[in-house]
C-alpha cells in the first residue's frame, strides 16, 4: 500500500500540535486531516474513513476517551491512538474496543518516525482484516 | 545517703534512660534503661566523676546537658539542636551516631536537684529515644514534598508538553525538510533555483544541523524531567504482577552496564558486584518496569558517587535480598564517599542534588522513592556516614500494596 492511500485524522485543539505532526506525516506521504474537537471530528470521520485516528485526551467538551468510543461506533475499521500528556492507564471502554497500552502515545512524541511505523503497522493490519 | 538510695531505686524503674550527678559531678544514679542504651553498667560508673558519663555518648569527657542544668553555659548551649531552658529544666535534641547502625536521636531533658532547704545538690538527666518518631517525620515531609511536586507537574505537564512537542517535532521537521530523500524538497528547491546538496553542505559547515540536533536532545531532557515529576502524582498499581526479584536485579545490572552515561562516565564495569541474594525468595508483587527504574536510579547514584570521589579502595556494590516480617528486603550498599547527615536527610527530596549543574537533575532518587513508597506501598531508607559508603534499604510488601 502506498502511504498516500493511508488517511490519518488528527484530533487536537492545539493547532500547533496538529501542524507539526501533520507536517511530518505529510512528508511521509500520508494524507492527513485535522479536527480541533471531538465534535468536529465526528462530523467528518465517516467521510474521511481514516485508517488511523490520533486523538488528544484533553479536548474541549468531549474528551478523547469519549470521542474514540463514539468514533469507533461510526468507523469500527479505524485504528485509534490516544495522545496524552499525563500518565494514563486505559479505561475499560477503550479496552473493550481492543485498544492496548501500545495505543497510548505519551506527549510530547520524541521521535515522529516511531509514530510513522505505528501508523503503517495499523494500516497494514487493517487491510488484512 | 538514704536520699540517694531512694532516688536510685526510683529512677532504676523509669523507662527512659536516666542518671543523676551531685554538685561535684559524681554519678549518683544510673538506671537500667541507660545501661541498655549505652552498654555501661551502673556498678562501673556510679561514684565516678570527671565527666565519665559523657564518654558513652560523645566518646570523650566534656560537660553535657546535666551540667548545663546546674551551671548555665551559653557557649555550650549554642551547640545543641533545639535547646530550650524553662525555669529549672533544660532540654535539647542529641544525635548519637554510634549507638545503632544509622544512629540514634535522643530527646534529652535535665533538671537541678534541690534539697529541702532549696540548695542545689546535683542534677538529673533523662533521654528518650525518638529515632522512630524522627524517621516517621522525615517520611511525612518527604511524601508531602512529593505530592506537592506531583501536583505541580500535573498542572504544568499539559501546558508545557504541547510547546515542548512543537519545539522537538519541528526540529525534526526541519531536519527532514533539508533532506534530499523527500521528492517535495527537491521540487521546492528546483522551483527557487537552489541546489539542495549545497544547502545541506552549508548547514553542515556552519554547524546548523548540529544545532538542530541539540534542540531535539535539549527538548528530550526537559521532557524527561516532566515525566519524572509526573510519577510523584501517580497512585496505585499499574500492571502489577508477581515477579522474581533476583532475575529483576540481574536485568537492572545488565541495564546499568549498557546505559550510556554509566558506561562512559562512571565506568560501571569497573565496579565489583557482590551478589548476596536469598536463595528461596518467593515471587514479589511489583510493577516490573517501575521497580527496574527505581533500582537503576539507586545504582546510578552509587556509581556517580564512587566515580566522583578519589577512591582509596576499589569500588564495589553489594546487593542483598531477603525476607523479614512479610516484607521483602533489597539492599544496595556501596563503598563510596558516603554522605553527611544533612545530605542524608534530604537525599530523596525532589530536585535536591549535590552534583554540578547539568550532571543530575536531583530527581533520580526521589523517583525511586516515589516508586517504592506510593507505587508499591514499601519503604526506602538510606544509612550513610562520610567516608563509609551508603546503604539503601528497600522493603516491599510480599503481597503487594495492602
Amino acid at each position: 500500500m502506498n502511504n498516500s492511500d493511508i488517511r490519518v485524522l488528527l484530533v487536537d485543539d492545539d493547532e500547533m500540535i496538529r501542524d507539526c505532526v501533520a507536517a511530518y506525516l505529510e512528508d511521509e506521504g500520508f494524507s492527513v486531516h485535522g479536527a480541533a474537537s471531538g465534535e468536529e471530528a465526528l462530523e467528518s470521520i465517516t467521510a474521511i474513513s481514516p485508517a488511523v485516528c490520533i486523538s488528544d485526551m484533553r479536548l474541549p467538551v468531549m474528551n478523547g476517551e469519549e470521542f474514540i468510543c463514539r468514533a469507533h461506533a461510526l468507523c469500527p475499521g479505524t485504528g485509534y491512538l490516544l495522545h496524552t500528556g499525563m500518565l494514563y492507564s486505559l479505561s475499560d471502554p477503550l479496552r473493550a474496543i481492543g485498544m492496548t497500552a501500545d495505543d497510548v502515545l505519551l506527549k510530547p512524541i520524541h521521535d515522529l518516525s516511531k509514530l510513522v511505523n505505528k501508523i503503517k503497522h495499523i494500516a497494514a493490519a487493517g487491510r488484512t482484516l | 545517703m538514704e536520699y540517694r538510695d531512694r532516688l536510685s531505686d526510683i529512677i532504676s524503674f523509669l523507662p527512659d534512660a536516666t542518671w543523676a550527678i551531685d554538685t561535684e559531678g559524681t554519678v549518683i544514679a544510673w538506671n537500667r534503661a541507660v545501661e541498655e542504651l549505652t552498654g555501661v553498667k551502673a556498678e562501673s560508673i556510679i561514684g565516678k566523676g570527671n565527666f565519665e558519663y559523657a564518654v558513652p555518648f560523645y566518646g570523650r569527657r566534656l560537660p553535657i546537658l546535666v551540667d548545663v542544668a546546674i551551671t548555665p553555659n551559653l557557649e555550650q548551649e549554642r551547640h545543641y539542636k533545639l535547646f530550650r531552658r524553662d525555669g529549672d529544666t533544660v532540654e535539647a535534641e542529641i544525635f548519637v551516631p554510634h549507638f545503632r547502625p544509622g544512629g540514634v536521636y535522643l530527646w534529652a531533658k535535665a533538671r537541678r536537684l534541690l534539697d529541702a532547704a532549696g540548695n542545689v545538690i546535683g542534677a538529673i538527666e533523662t533521654v528518650r529515644d525518638i529515632t522512630e518518631h524522627k524517621r516517621l517525620q522525615e517520611r511525612m515531609v518527604q511524601t508531602e514534598k512529593m505530592v506537592m511536586v506531583g501536583g505541580l507537574a500535573a498542572g504544568m505537564a499539559h501546558e508545557i508538553n504541547n510547546p515542548l512537542g512543537a519545539i522537538m517535532q519541528h526540529a525534526q521537521n526541519i531536519e527532514r525538510r533539508v533532506s534530499a530523500d523527500i521528492p517535495a524538497n527537491l521540487k521546492a528547491a528546483a522551483e527557487v533555483g537552489v541546489d539542495l546538496d549545497l544547502v545541506r553542505a552549508y548547514l553542515q559547515k556552519r554547524g546548523i544541523l548540529d544545532f538542530i540536533g541539540h534542540i531535539r536532545s535539549a527538548g528530550m531532557r526537559a521532557s524527561d524531567i516532566i515525566s519524572n515529576m509526573l510519577r510523584f502524582s501517580r497512585r496505585g498499581d499499574f500492571g502489577a504482577e508477581y515477579a522474581d526479584l533476583s532475575a529483576l536485579l540481574e536485568r537492572v545490572l545488565k541495564l546499568a552496564g549498557t546505559d550510556y552515561d554509566m558506561k562512559k562516565k562512571y565506568d560501571f564495569s569497573r565496579i565489583e558486584l557482590q551478589r548476596r541474594y536469598a536463595a528461596d525468595l518467593p515471587p514479589v508483587m511489583m510493577t516490573v518496569a517501575e521497580l527496574e527504574q527505581a533500582l537503576l536510579n539507586i545504582l546510578k547514584n552509587a556509581a556517580q558517587a564512587m566515580a566522583s570521589a578519589a577512591m582509596i579502595r576499589p569500588p564495589h556494590i553489594i546487593l542483598r535480598t531477603g525476607v523479614s516480617e512479610g516484607m521483602v528486603l533489597i539492599e544496595i550498599e556501596d563503598n563510596g564517599p558516603g554522605m553527611d547527615e544533612t545530605t542524608r536527610l534530604r537525599i530523596f527530596e525532589p530536585f535536591f542534588t549535590t552534583k554540578e549543574v547539568g550532571v543530575g537533575t536531583g530527581l533520580g532518587l526521589s523517583v525511586a522513592y516515589a516508586i517504592v513508597t506510593t507505587g508499591h506501598g514499601g519503604s526506602i531508607e538510606v544509612q550513610s556516614r562520610p567516608g563509609e559508603g551508603s546503604r539503601f534499604t528497600i522493603k516491599l510488601p510480599l503481597q503487594g500494596r495492602g
